[in-house]
């Protein structure tokens, strides 16, 4: 499903942020991307995106090789790619409805697949009662559940996360793991950054860990630390 | 589709109501900078007509003492037959330039006239209106001629002063034509930062390009073409109510041409302005 060839990133100020990454993960997986801050986490998303591209090497996305992408082509990678982020991103003035029904309005979704699958998904991260309530009348665990509704919404075959329960306390932290695990059960391929210890060590998944830009750990049943027996 | 042009209207409105004070503002600016063009371009163009109406019917006028002889009147009449740029000449005796004098003059000045005291005059029509300046200077020092007048100088510094009226308005038509674009940018700028978050998440699901430019776009684009419409309005009125349309008869071919270029340059202000405002700020 993803796969990095020889990736090689560094920014105009000089910084590398990534160093030769080679990483496969296939359909399905669950993938935690772990390391200190500025060690290539964010980038490593990034280049999914195809927010940035990489200086030497390949990216393949579902078999494609996104750099030869041309670029009014980028938006329909995207649709394929639900991206949930530790600010939310949901917007003030719409309800929490038309949060939703706003990814699925803006690539032209004709009104009636709106009004089915919208309640269908808000239903699934448990806030069908609240669909006209606006994102600032939520808790925070709430709004990210909301931002998990519209990152799935359009049911993407890839799942990216970066730190989405930086800013939730341990008990809305496990709801949204639960709600990003059923989803990876429907097939959707799932990375998600991560500082979060404790939350890594239980879910025993795969673990990537990137230090300075290299990745310095790929462990299938991984935990966080470098307590365990690590590859080199 | 149907979908996307009620979200792109929405959308649309939604921009200029928010930035009402800024879409007055430039839609003003390019009222007026473009009833100003306007003006300049129905300027030129009663210009073109009046010249052309005034030389069609140029005339040399020889105003012969009314002393002279008829042997200088016979001389005078001789060398304007035999001149090859002078098409026709028609004779006035004195008693017809009496006649037109009473008619010309008020009463108070006419009553003093009398008959012996007009001068007889050769009216000559030249084969182009230029040579008229050489007939004046063939005959104005022949012996029996008072003076020559010649139109075409009156014709000239009304041109001239046309002229510069014209470059006056232009150029001020310029400079706010520029201010109005530079509006228009500002105003779309605003817009598109009011909006920032809700166009990170557009690009984020994967909305394409131009479904976030449009709605933009449009609000450029309207700002110029109501601005224009107003000029449009303007101009129409000018020329219905400035005196210059009944002195010179401008057919309102002139006008719908005039108001066809105002409303061309409308739309290409809103629309270049916006398509600046998109390039350097909506970085999609």
């Amino acid at each position: 499903m993803i796969r990095f060839e020889n990736v090689s990133k560094t920014y105009k100020n000089g910084t590398p942020a990534l160093r030769d990454v080679s990483v496969n993960i296939d359909k399905g997986e669950f993938v935690f991307l772990v390391g200190a801050s500025g060690s290539g986490k964010t980038t490593f998303l990034r280049l999914l995106l195809r927010e940035e591209l990489p200086d030497k090497g390949r990216i393949l996305e579902a078999g494609r090789d996104i750099g030869t992408l041309s670029s009014w082509r980028v938006p329909y990678l995207r649709r394929n790619i639900g991206c949930v982020f530790q600010d939310f991103r949901l917007l003030p003035n719409k309800s929490v409805f038309d949060n939703v029904a706003f990814a699925l309005e803006v690539i032209g979704r004709p009104r009636s697949t709106v009004e089915s699958q919208v309640p269908q998904i808000l239903d699934l991260v448990g806030l069908a009662d609240k669909a006209r309530n606006l994102p600032g009348e939520l808790s925070g665990g709430e709004q990210q559940r909301v931002a998990v509704a519209r990152a799935f919404v359009n049911r993407p075959l890839i799942l990216l996360a970066d730190e989405p329960t930086g800013n939730l306390d341990p008990t809305n932290s496990e709801v949204i793991m639960a709600l990003l695990e059923r989803i990876n059960r429907t097939g959707t391929t799932v990375v998600m950054a991560t500082h979060d210890k404790a939350l890594v060590d239980r879910m025993r998944r795969r673990v990537i860990e990137l230090d300075h830009g290299e990745v310095v750990r790929d462990q299938a049943r991984g935990v966080y630390g470098i307590d365990e027996p690590v590859i080199r | 589709m149907r979908v996307y042009l009620r979200y792109a209207v929405k959308e649309t409105l939604t921009n200029l109501w928010r930035n009402r004070m800024m879409t007055i503002a430039a839609v003003l600016t390019v009222a007026v900078s473009l009833s100003l063009v306007g003006a300049a371009l129905l300027l030129k163009q009663s210009a073109a007509q009046a010249s052309a109406q005034w030389q069609q019917g140029t005339r040399v006028t020889i105003w012969m003492q009314p002393t002279a002889t008829q042997s200088e009147l016979a001389n005078v009449q001789n060398q304007l037959s035999t001149l090859p740029i002078v098409k026709n000449c028609t004779f006035f005796t004195q008693a017809q330039d009496y006649q037109e004098a009473l008619k010309i003059l008020p009463p108070s000045e006419s009553s003093v006239l009398h008959v012996s005291d007009m001068p007889s005059s050769f009216r000559c029509v030249p084969t182009v209106p230029s040579n008229a300046f050489v007939v004046e200077s063939t005959f104005a020092t022949q012996p029996g001629v008072y003076r020559v007048t010649a139109p075409e100088q009156q014709i000239r510094q009304m041109n001239r002063a046309i002229r510069i009226l014209q470059v006056v308005f232009l150029a001020l038509a310029a400079v706010l034509l520029l201010s109005a674009t530079v509006l228009i940018l500002n105003t779309i700028r605003m817009a598109i930062f009011a909006r920032r978050r809700e166009v990170s998440v557009m690009k984020l699901v994967g909305a394409t390009n131009w479904f976030i430019r449009v709605p933009y776009m449009t609000e450029g684009f309207l700002q110029g073409l109501i601005g224009s419409l107003i000029a449009v309005g303007a101009v129409t009125a000018l020329h219905t109510w400035y005196p210059l349309h009944n002195e010179f008869q401008l057919n309102t071919n002139a006008l719908l041409g005039t108001n066809a270029v105002v409303l061309v340059a409308g739309v290409v202000i809103g629309s270049v302005g916006s398509a600046i405002a998109i390039r350097r700020f909506l970085d999609v």
